[in-house]
C-alpha cells in the first residue's frame, strides 16, 4: 500500500507497513444509516495513520463508528479526528480503541470525538479505549458530547444574524476541521437543507 | 423619542433585579448609567438586546415607537439597536469577515435590499477597521478567539462602526482597558454622535466618561432609577460613591 487518500466508503481493514501514511476519510450524510468498522494494524515502524469522520444525522438514522487503531510496531503515529451532529431521532455510537503493543515504544496515538445534539430524542453514546502495553507512548483522547453554545448565537444574533443562520455557522464551524477538501460547498448546502427539515 | 422605558420589571431565575426602571432616550443624547454592581446594569442591558434567560414580568419598552419586547434579537439589531458586550463571545471557526458579512447582509435582506458586493464590503471592512485602529490581519481571525481583553473590545466598537446603530449600548466596554484602548473606545463612541444617534454608557468608572461626554447621568441602585441628572453627579459619586444616593 502507497501513500494517499482513501474516500469513503473505505474498506474495513488496513495493515500500513513500515514508512507508509495511510489518509481515511469519512463522509455520513443525513438520512444514512451506517455500521462502520475500520480497522487498521500500524505493523512497520514509523508507519502512520490519520482517520478523519463526520456525520450528520437529523432524521432517524443509525450510525454506528467502531475504530480499532493497533500499533504493533515503534515510533508510529496515528490520529484520529470524529466529529458529528445528530438531531431527529438519530442514534449514533461511537467505540473507539487505541491498542499499543509492548514492543510499541515512541508510539504517538491521538483520537477526538466531538458531537452536538440537537434535539431532545437524539442519542450519541461515544466509548473511547486505551490500551497501552507500551512505556513510552504519548497517548490522548478526548471525548465530548454538547450542544450548540447559546452565548455564541445570541452574540451572532444580537448582530443581526437571524436564529437560524447562526445555527448553520456555528454547525459548519464544528464541522469545518473534518470536512473533506473540496466538499466545504456541497457540506453548506447539506448543512442547510438539514436545519430546514 | 428614540427609547422609552416604562416601569420596567425583570426577574432572572424567579430573582427580580430591575424593579421598575423609568428612562428615556432622545435622539442624539448620550447618557450614563453609573451604580454600584448587583444594581442591575448589565440585565438592563441584556433585556434591551432580548437576551433569553430574562423575564419581563411588568412594564413595557417602545424603540423608535415600536414595542421593542416583542422583537427578536436579530430584529433590534436591524431597527438599529447595538450592544457592546461586557464579556465578547469567542466563536471557533467563524471568522471576522464571515461574521460581519453575515450580520450587514442580513439586516440588508430584512429591508429588501440585496446583498453587498464582496469588494464593496471588504473596502468598508478596513476603513472601520483601520478607524478603530485593528491590524488588517484581523480580519481573518476567528471571532475573539486569542484576543486579549483590549483587542475583543476594540472588534466591539469595530462592529459598532461598521453596524452603524441608531442606539448604542455599551456594557461596561471600559473596564479593563488601558488608557490608549480607552480612548480608542471613546473616539469610536464619538465619531458616531450625531443629532440622530444617541448611545448608553453602562459603567461604575468615570474614566471613559471624561473622554465621552454623557448629556445625562444615571444613577442605578437595587434595580431602580434613583437619580438622574447632568455631568456633575459623575464628580459627586467620584468623591462620596453610591452610598449617598
Amino acid at each position: 500500500m502507497g501513500h494517499g487518500k482513501y474516500i469513503a466508503p473505505p474498506k474495513g481493514k488496513y495493515q500500513v507497513q513500515a514508512g507508509e501514511v495511510l489518509e481515511l476519510q469519512f463522509v455520513v450524510l443525513p438520512g444514512e444509516s451506517r455500521n462502520q468498522d475500520l480497522s487498521i494494524d500500524l505493523t512497520g515502524p514509523g508507519a502512520q495513520a490519520h482517520v478523519k469522520a463526520l456525520y450528520l444525522s437529523t432524521y432517524q438514522e443509525k450510525v454506528n463508528l467502531n475504530f480499532v487503531v493497533h500499533h504493533q510496531a515503534p515510533g508510529c503515529k496515528s490520529t484520529q479526528l470524529i466529529k458529528g451532529i445528530a438531531g431527529g431521532s438519530a442514534q449514533v455510537q461511537f467505540h473507539g480503541t487505541i491498542v499499543v503493543a509492548p514492543d510499541a515504544q515512541q508510539t504517538e496515538a491521538y483520537q477526538e470525538n466531538h458531537n452536538i445534539v440537537l434535539s431532545e430524542s437524539a442519542k450519541v453514546d461515544t466509548q473511547p479505549q486505551l490500551e497501552i502495553y507500551a512505556d513510552d507512548v504519548k497517548c490522548s483522547h478526548g471525548a465530548t458530547v454538547g450542544r450548540l453554545n447559546e452565548d455564541e448565537s445570541f452574540y451572532m444574533r444580537s448582530r443581526g444574524i437571524p436564529e437560524q443562520e447562526a445555527k448553520i455557522l456555528q454547525m459548519l464551524s464544528f464541522l469545518s476541521p473534518v470536512i473533506p477538501q473540496g466538499r466545504e460547498e456541497e457540506l453548506e448546502k447539506v448543512v442547510r437543507a438539514a436545519t430546514r427539515s | 423619542m428614540l427609547l422609552e422605558i416604562h416601569n420596567l420589571h425583570a426577574t432572572v431565575s424567579d430573582k427580580e433585579i430591575l424593579k421598575g426602571i423609568d428612562l428615556e432616550i432622545a435622539p442624539g443624547t448620550v447618557h450614563a448609567i453609573m451604580g454600584p454592581n448587583g444594581a442591575g446594569k448589565s440585565t438592563l442591558a441584556a433585556v434591551l438586546t432580548g437576551k433569553p434567560g430574562y423575564e419581563i414580568t411588568e412594564g413595557s419598552i417602545r424603540f423608535q415607537g415600536q414595542d421593542l419586547l416583542a422583537m427578536s434579537p436579530e430584529e433590534r439589531a436591524w431597527a438599529g439597536l447595538f450592544l457592546s458586550f461586557q464579556y465578547p463571545i469567542e466563536i471557533p471557526g467563524v471568522t471576522i469577515t464571515a461574521f460581519m458579512k453575515a450580520a450587514v447582509n442580513a439586516k440588508r435582506k430584512a429591508q429588501g435590499l440585496p446583498e453587498m458586493k464582496t469588494a464593496d464590503f471588504l473596502k468598508l471592512m478596513k476603513e472601520k477597521m483601520a478607524f478603530v485602529q485593528m491590524k488588517p490581519e484581523f480580519a481573518k481571525r476567528e471571532v475573539n478567539v486569542g484576543f486579549s481583553g483590549g483587542e475583543k473590545k476594540r472588534n466591539e466598537i469595530f462592529q459598532m462602526a461598521l453596524l452603524d446603530p441608531s442606539l448604542s449600548i455599551l456594557d461596561e466596554t471600559d473596564s479593563g482597558l488601558d488608557v490608549d484602548a480607552l480612548k480608542i473606545v471613546a473616539d469610536g463612541v464619538n465619531a458616531l454622535r450625531s443629532p440622530e444617534k444617541s448611545a448608553i454608557i453602562v459603567t461604575h468608572y468615570h474614566k471613559l466618561l471624561e473622554y465621552v461626554q454623557p448629556q445625562f447621568v444615571h444613577v442605578l441602585k437595587a434595580g431602580r432609577i434613583v437619580k438622574t441628572g447632568g455631568r456633575e453627579l459623575i464628580d459627586a459619586i467620584e468623591s462620596k460613591g453610591f452610598d449617598q444616593f
